[in-house]
């Protein structure tokens, strides 16, 4: 009990509060890596690896920009570009020559390290806040989360005009069903590369923003990425469907995304706060997670089962 | 109408977090202190918080930590609380980390490894920053004309090892041999600058040099075979991936009876015959001590120029120099095998 105390006491809310806006800085940027995300895994239908390798393209290929003297804007441009670039080539794996999304995923993030080590020309490159003129730093976390939310904003306005123009509906409907779609005309070949190419340079994009947060460009800043992605996608889903239920549309549904990417960042920024054993971050960050999901869809089923239909109906008629 | 109330509870927090960001950014106040045990901020019972990011669990990193913290309860006793996170391998996770300790206004970061340093960077121009285990200041912080100091808030070790001496270790041992093979990995900056180094220490010996890289430890097996049948002897420089997989090594140079020199002592007793070899724990002892001045004698990081390790040993491993039929002359230090 002593000890629980002693514990309690050594947790200072005040600090847990003061390290929210870099958490939400940070969330930001991958809640724009993970509108990538959403493209594929929710209109395609699958999970697009290749975001481990593009995420770390679009920073190498910012920072190597910035420290060639381009202006920033340009940089993030390239850094898009890139993104783009990495995508239609796992399209063109897919729809060209036959192989599976995944596979083709794989071998481009495969192949992006190699071409990372080159844009490199090593494996790591710092890019020093101090000495060029960054738009998103940890040195600076509003201004960061202001700069952050604008980019998400405009982002999330394109994607919702766009996915409503008659390409953005073809892109959907080769996602939706793509023999039907075939039927009605639409080149879904196409229209996956499209889609594909889009979301890896959202993702590229969001690369070169966080590279730039972090001050450094690394090999392996994207491991993992898709794993964080995905879970924004559906931390957002689920926290929409809860908040809003029926009335959620498009538009919305790309804003929760980017809270889902927010949130996930709070759970680690907390999970680091409780002081636990540092080599159970990941697993403590994984169970959150996964009890901030199963919440709902308990709730769900404990008043939908089966079961408590029969017990209702049977005190019913009883 | 319960959800409305939960959305408004959440931005309300969100906003007051914001505020509390502001007011705590530009004042100089500290917000209520963690510990409520705490003496006064007078100079002789001031009570220090040390944050301490390290990359990722690994020997080196875990011995120079302890190192460290030993030094600073050498020498202040309970007088300093750590805070010390471990980014699991995450290089964003370094900024979360570093985010944490400038927001809770920690006396002291101690960044452990190079993407842990540059996210410390960049998090502050304020708090002073120790880096250990970095081997190159310069390339790591991007700074052009590197000169030993920072200017800044960022001093440190450097784990560089005294690679020239072993080149000269590895000509004292194999004068015979004609073909050294390099292998590391590719995603460790730290060992592409070593790479480097001992490249051109060996060429000025008469040895040609080739390069034998892998991405993870998947490759480590087929890269090592390739190495070991074109090369007459093999060199591994301070590469956490190697350090990981020094079985493997083994189990191919060995029965190809290639020699292995290794750049640190944990890697030479997993499959190395010598080493020169270079101890993290001193490493972090001696960062603990530039820690302690910088704290309590007020030194400024900007002028004091990055540390080396303190002494270096040569070392062999007697398992695997007598699996080879090795004799090595005297003057060496026996380390215990590790596997």
């Amino acid at each position: 009990m002593d000890f629980m105390m002693a514990y309690l006491s050594s947790l200072s809310p005040i600090n847990l509060l003061m390290a929210i806006p870099g958490n939400i800085a940070q969330g930001i940027i991958w809640g724009i890596m993970a509108l990538g995300v959403l493209i594929t895994f929710r209109l395609l239908n699958f999970a697009d690896l290749t975001v481990d390798g593009t995420f770390a393209t679009g920073g190498a290929v910012t920072v190597v920009l910035i420290l060639a003297g381009a202006p920033v804007p340009l940089a993030l441009v390239a850094a898009l570009a890139a993104g783009l670039l990495a995508g239609t080539v796992t399209g063109l794996l897919n729809t060209v020559l036959g192989i599976p999304e995944i596979l083709s995923g794989i071998l481009t993030q495969i192949s992006l390290w190699s071409v990372n080590l080159l844009i490199l020309s090593g494996a790591n490159k710092a890019v020093n806040v101090d000495e060029y003129p960054l738009i998103v730093t940890l040195r600076n976390v509003k201004s960061s989360i202001v700069t952050a939310l604008v980019f998400a904003a405009v982002l999330i306005c394109i994607l919702y005009w766009y996915f409503g123009t008659e390409q953005g509906s073809a892109i959907r409907a080769t996602g939706c069903n793509p023999h039907m779609a075939r039927a009605q005309g639409i080149n879904i070949d196409f229209m996956k590369v499209l889609a594909i190419s889009l979301s890896n340079g959202l993702v590229g994009l969001s690369g070169g923003l966080l590279a730039q947060y972090q001050g450094f460009a690394d090999i392996k800043m994207g491991q993992g990425s898709i794993v964080i992605g995905l879970a924004a996608v559906i931390i957002g889903e689920v926290l929409g469907d809860a908040l809003l239920g029926k009335s959620m549309n498009f538009a919305l549904r790309l804003g929760f995304v980017v809270v889902g990417g927010v949130l996930y960042y709070l759970v680690i920024g907390l999970v680091m706060w409780l002081k636990m054993p540092t080599d159970l971050l990941k697993l403590l960050t994984a169970v959150i997670v996964a009890t901030f999901l199963a919440v709902p869809y308990l709730r769900a089923k404990s008043k939908n089962s089966f079961a408590l239909a029969g017990k209702r109906g049977a005190q019913n008629h009883a | 109408m319960k959800k409305k109330i939960a959305v408004l509870l959440l931005a309300a927090a969100t906003a007051l977090s914001l505020t509390a960001c502001s007011g705590g950014s530009n004042a100089s106040k500290s917000g209520p202190s963690s510990s409520a045990s705490s003496a006064s901020k007078a100079s002789a019972g001031k009570h220090y918080t040390v944050g301490i990011c390290q990359l990722v669990q690994h020997p080196a990193l875990d011995a120079a930590t302890k190192g460290f913290q030993k030094a600073l309860t050498d020498k202040l006793g309970s007088r300093v609380t750590f805070n010390m996170q471990n980014a699991s391998g995450d290089s964003p996770t370094c900024a979360v980390i570093c985010n944490q300790f400038v927001s809770s206004n920690v006396d002291l970061i101690m960044a452990n490894a190079t993407p842990a340093l540059q996210a410390a960077q960049t998090a502050t121009s304020k708090i002073p920053i120790l880096g250990t285990s970095v081997t190159d200041y310069g390339t790591a912080l991007g700074i052009s004309n590197w000169s030993g100091t920072t200017g800044k808030n960022i001093s440190g070790t450097s784990d560089l090892a005294p690679i020239e001496q072993q080149a000269n270790l590895l000509h004292e041992l194999f004068p015979k041999a004609k073909k050294v093979g390099i292998i590391y990995c590719s995603a460790e900056p730290n060992s592409k600058y070593q790479d480097k180094v001992i490249k051109k220490a060996l060429t000025k010996l008469g040895y040609t040099c080739k390069d034998y890289t892998f991405s993870d430890s998947n490759d480590v097996q087929s890269v090592t075979k390739t190495a070991a049948s074109e090369s007459d002897v093999i060199y591994l420089p301070t590469d956490n991936t190697v350090a990981s997989n020094t079985g493997i090594i083994k189990n191919v140079c060995l029965p190809a009876k290639v020699p292995v020199i290794a750049g640190e002592e944990g890697i030479c007793a997993g499959c190395g015959v010598a080493t020169l070899s270079i101890s993290y724990y001193d490493l972090g002892y001696t960062t603990g001590e530039m820690a302690y001045d910088i704290l309590v004698n007020h030194a400024n990081p900007a002028t004091m120029k990055v540390k080396f390790a303190p002494k270096y040993t040569k070392e062999y491993n007697p398992s695997v120099c007598k699996a080879m039929g090795i004799t090595l002359p005297s003057g060496f230090k026996a380390i215990k095998a590790s596997s």
